[in-house]
């Protein structure tokens, strides 16, 4: 018997699949740092020059303004997804269970498309929330949220959500419950109990969740593009009309290429600043 | 030393002489974890028939040997033999041993059948006759009619049985019991202690089994092997292991032990002399050839050893009673015997009689019989 | 048992939040549902009659019906290509150690932190590069670098799950590698293989950033068709279809949750 029985047939498969993978990524590596030539799908020679370009205000305000939008949209998002977490948790009862977790988890598999589009119902001039605050008399007119950056974060969250709260929701359901009890009889009131031993224990679902929304905000691009309407431009919607608008792929590429390691820099961040509370919460 | 007993077992079991080779053997088997070494060097026969324990405390090794026997692991070095055949290279799937784990490791997807007949589909038998070994193995385990059950539909020790079953009904060359019984409550497990020791007799299959449990293995064995930090300490019958412990770690982890403090007087080469207070006793040398006249040493009797004498016997340990504990059936006495001992002896009387004639605060003399009793040199220099 | 009234305040009012939050996730469905009977051309709210016409419209317009079939034959082969690599290598990095591990192993699940556009691109230049043309090869592939740390993850946790000592038993019991591999391993992984591989398939059926990137006219699937269909109508057909969509899921999910256990998958069981 060899010690690692099928070894090869495991492996070879998904080495092809890694080597297509490394090859597309080596491509888009190898385009960031080739010349530019208008009019034709072929490129140049070897440059810096797409990197140079990034330099200017329009693209560093756009990467500025993706990691702002990032960051907002996690953090609501975490906290509205929180409190669902805990309830699919924590309630006894297992139709509430089942409810919040076909209702979380469903907009989860209905893509990017369907739901940016069922937000610009919402959001429209003549959209739903508009007509519920005219009717009852809040506003006079309809009050801009199409294109706008809010209107943008609200669909990003409810975009985010549902991986949150999955995230969220493994990190709270392995909490050993008798920690709760044990410091409810050392005479610690709900609320306390809350935030000194729960909160603390679901540290890592928290950080992944965090991290996770953020990385899926910063690949958006049918959200952006839609409700922002051009009016709000992330990364992903300046690549896209680089690319197919003026077929500038040499410098979409290099965009990508730092939009990635920004965004990986940005998540490493997090893990980093977020370590001290990990550990807090493991020696809790 | 190991080696001696070893043979002496050997000779005395007439099966063994009968066939001449033993059914599982172990030649300098070592084998390591990255730095720490999980056994060491481990010699070991095992007779056909034999039911050989492996007795230890969690870490001792005893479930890496269980292990390497069955080829879900490999050696570092030595050779592993069954029924004399070299199986060191073979993997586990061709060296017809039987299983049963702890929590028993039975397939949930199959029925009780399906699992048990899961050995003889590998092996290609045919259907009749794989039905047939089906329903004898269900009977020999008293499961008849459970065959259409999922594992899940039977309590703990019908599963237990199951696995026992389905490791049987291949007829292996060598069953290994892996702490079978952990996973059951007290009462059931007295009662499959018996029945399965019923059953490994009537079948003549070559047993190892591994536990933790002291008297699990004193009830079961032939033979018991008792392992710690990776090795094998002793190896010999129940009533050797308890009577004559080959070592200090020996002595203490089988059974209740006292540990005294005594001083060595006049050594020969099989017997010592050794003094506990005015108490005098003979034990065996071998364990104190090391040391000196007038060294300390350690000596260990069993509570039950010891008996209550006056306290102005010549020759006996005066101490107090200190607390009666009442176990039912036996009367446990813990003595205050200063000079000899730190902790206040252990004795354990028979009958409930001691309850009224040795009240707490009673000054009494002990005495213990010279043959159950065996020294050791303090643990700092041995 | 009484509690203190401070208690019960805090317990209702966790639940008045947890149903607005719920509320918040629904009400985009809600939403599309009622506009998708709005009898009007245009994306107004409340609709001022009602009408079927635009699900008939969704099923007419043959660009959906077209990225219906197309989307299925790319998720159809996508997830099951990604379901036999992602569950083999699983399986080897769950049991083995072998040159590049690790390496292989960050390189696949970098798709889950890489910008779907990234992807797209990538594979969209190394085509063009390559003379490789725009089919549907090329679309499967990029959904199966997509999918497969799905597929991988659901095997993954299925593995933790089993316990091996069933396959030792399988071995004692003299049954080779391959027959322990067929008749314990893979049956006790039946559960997270079929998830992971129900998960790949509604991940790319619903795929759209690197699908826009990567396929053409001929290749583009359902979510492209309808993001390209939004650019150019405001009419309620989308919602029509949105509804459709939305019903369709979430009874796929319902089955998932009624014989798969969705907690179990989702790894969020807490007993």
């Amino acid at each position: 018997m060899t010690k690692r029985p099928f070894l090869g047939w495991f492996v070879s498969p998904a080495g092809l699949v890694a080597l297509g993978l490394t090859a597309a990524m080596a491509a888009v590596f190898q385009f960031s740092i080739r010349t530019y030539i208008p009019g034709s799908l072929e490129v140049g020679g070897f440059t810096l020059q797409n990197f140079a370009a990034m330099l200017r205000p329009l693209y560093a305000l756009a990467f500025w303004n993706t990691i702002l939008l990032c960051f907002e949209t996690a953090a609501f998002t975490l906290f509205l997804a929180y409190p669902l977490a805990y309830a699919l948790v924590r309630t006894r009862s297992s139709a509430v269970r089942s409810f919040i977790l076909i209702a979380a988890v469903t907009p989860l598999f209905l893509g990017e498309v369907v739901r940016t589009y069922s937000w610009m119902i919402v959001l429209g001039n003549n959209g739903f929330l508009n007509t519920l605050l005219v009717k009852l008399g809040l506003v006079e007119r309809p009050v801009q949220m199409m294109f706008t950056a809010g209107g943008v974060i609200a669909a990003l969250v409810h975009v985010t959500m549902p991986i949150m709260v999955i995230m969220l929701a493994a990190g709270l359901s392995h909490i050993d419950r008798n920690c709760e009890r044990a410091a409810e009889s050392l005479g610690a009131g709900p609320i306390r109990v809350f935030l000194t031993i729960t909160l603390p224990l679901s540290m890592p679902g928290i950080v992944a969740g965090f991290s996770t929304a953020f990385a899926w905000t910063f690949s958006a691009f049918a959200t952006p593009q839609l409700i922002g309407g051009g009016r709000v431009s992330t990364v992903s919607t300046l690549i896209y009309q680089l690319g197919f608008s003026s077929f500038n792929f040499p410098f979409a590429a290099s965009l990508s290429i730092i939009g990635l390691a920004l965004s990986l820099a940005v998540i490493a961040l997090l893990r980093q600043a977020t370590r001290p509370l990990e550990r807090l919460a493991s020696a809790t | 030393m190991l080696m001696h007993t070893d043979r002496m077992d050997a000779i005395a079991s007439g099966e063994a002489g009968r066939q001449g080779r033993p059914a599982v053997q172990l030649d300098g088997v070592t084998r390591r974890f990255g730095d720490s070494i999980a056994l060491h060097e481990a010699w070991l026969k095992i007779q056909p028939g034999e039911f050989m324990t492996l007795l230890g405390p969690s870490g001792c090794g005893k479930t890496t040997l269980l292990n390497l026997v069955a080829g879900f692991l490999e050696t570092d070095s030595g050779e592993i033999f069954i029924e004399g055949a070299l199986v060191t290279e073979t993997p586990a799937h061709q060296r017809e041993i039987g299983i049963v784990f702890q929590n028993y490791a039975l397939f949930p997807h199959m029925s009780v059948a399906n699992n048990i007949a899961y050995g003889l589909k590998t092996r290609g038998i045919d259907r009749k006759e794989i039905a047939r070994r089906v329903d004898e193995a269900l009977a020999l385990v008293k499961l008849d009619g459970f065959g259409d059950r999922k594992p899940r539909q039977l309590s703990g020790g019908q599963q237990q049985r199951v696995a026992l079953a389905r490791a049987l009904v291949i007829k292996p060359k060598v069953l290994l019991l892996d702490e079978p019984f952990s996973a059951l409550d007290k009462n059931l497990r007295g009662a499959m202690q018996v029945e399965l020791k019923q059953i490994q007799r009537e079948l003549g299959v070559t047993t190892i089994f591994v536990t933790h449990d002291q008297g699990e293995a004193l009830a079961m064995s032939d033979r018991i092997a008792v392992m710690s930090a990776g090795r094998i300490r002793q190896i010999a019958a129940p009533g050797d292991v308890y009577r004559r412990p080959a070592d200090r770690f020996v002595a203490s982890f089988v059974g209740d032990v006292n540990v005294l403090t005594g001083c060595l007087v006049e050594r020969r080469t099989e017997v010592a002399t050794i003094s506990i207070g005015d108490m005098r006793l003979e034990v065996p040398a071998p364990p104190l050839a090391q040391a000196a006249i007038g060294d300390v040493v350690d000596v260990f009797i069993r509570p039950e050893h010891l008996a209550v004498t006056s306290g102005s016997t010549p020759g006996s340990l005066r101490g107090t009673v200190t607390t009666q504990v009442f176990q039912g059936d036996h009367i446990d006495l813990y003595i205050d015997v200063a000079g000899v001992a730190r902790e206040p002896v252990l004795l354990r009387a028979p009958g409930i009689a001691a309850l009224s004639s040795c009240p707490v605060g009673t000054e009494v003399g002990l005495t213990v019989r010279s043959d159950d009793v065996v020294a050791f040199l303090p643990e700092a220099s041995s | 048992m009484k509690r203190s009234p401070a208690v019960m305040a805090l317990r209702w009012s966790g639940r008045v939040l947890v149903a607005a939050i719920l509320l918040f996730v629904l009400l985009p469905g809600i939403v599309v549902a009622v506009t998708a009977f709005n009898d009007r051309a245009i994306l107004a709210f409340p609709p001022q009659a009602w009408s079927l016409r635009w699900f008939w419209r969704a099923f007419s317009y043959s660009d959906f019906g077209r990225g219906f079939w197309n989307g299925l034959t790319v998720t159809l082969w996508a997830s099951s290509i990604a379901l036999v690599v992602g569950a083999a290598f699983a399986i080897a990095i769950h049991r083995y150690t072998f040159v590049l591990k690790s390496v292989l192993e960050g390189i696949l699940l970098s798709p889950l932190i890489i910008p779907h556009y990234t992807i797209g691109l990538g594979v969209l230049i190394l085509a063009s590069q390559t003379g490789a043309g725009r089919g549907f090869p090329l679309v499967i592939l990029t959904h199966v670098l997509l999918v497969l740390p799905f597929v991988m993850r659901s095997t993954f946790i299925s593995l933790e799950n089993l316990d091996s000592r069933l396959e030792l038993a399988a071995a004692s019991l003299g049954a080779t590698p391959g027959r322990i591999l067929l008749t314990v391993t893979i049956p006790l992984l039946l559960p997270g293989l079929l998830s992971g591989w129900l998960f790949a398939a509604i991940l790319s059926f619903n795929e759209f950033t690197a699908t826009l990137f990567v396929s053409s006219q001929a290749t583009q699937t359902l979510p492209v068709a309808m993001y390209n269909y939004v650019r150019e109508f405001a009419d309620p057909t989308l919602a029509a279809l949105s509804v459709i969509y939305i019903a369709v899921t979430a009874l796929l999910l319902s089955l998932a949750n009624a014989f798969l256990g969705l907690e179990k998958i989702l790894n969020v069981d807490a007993h």
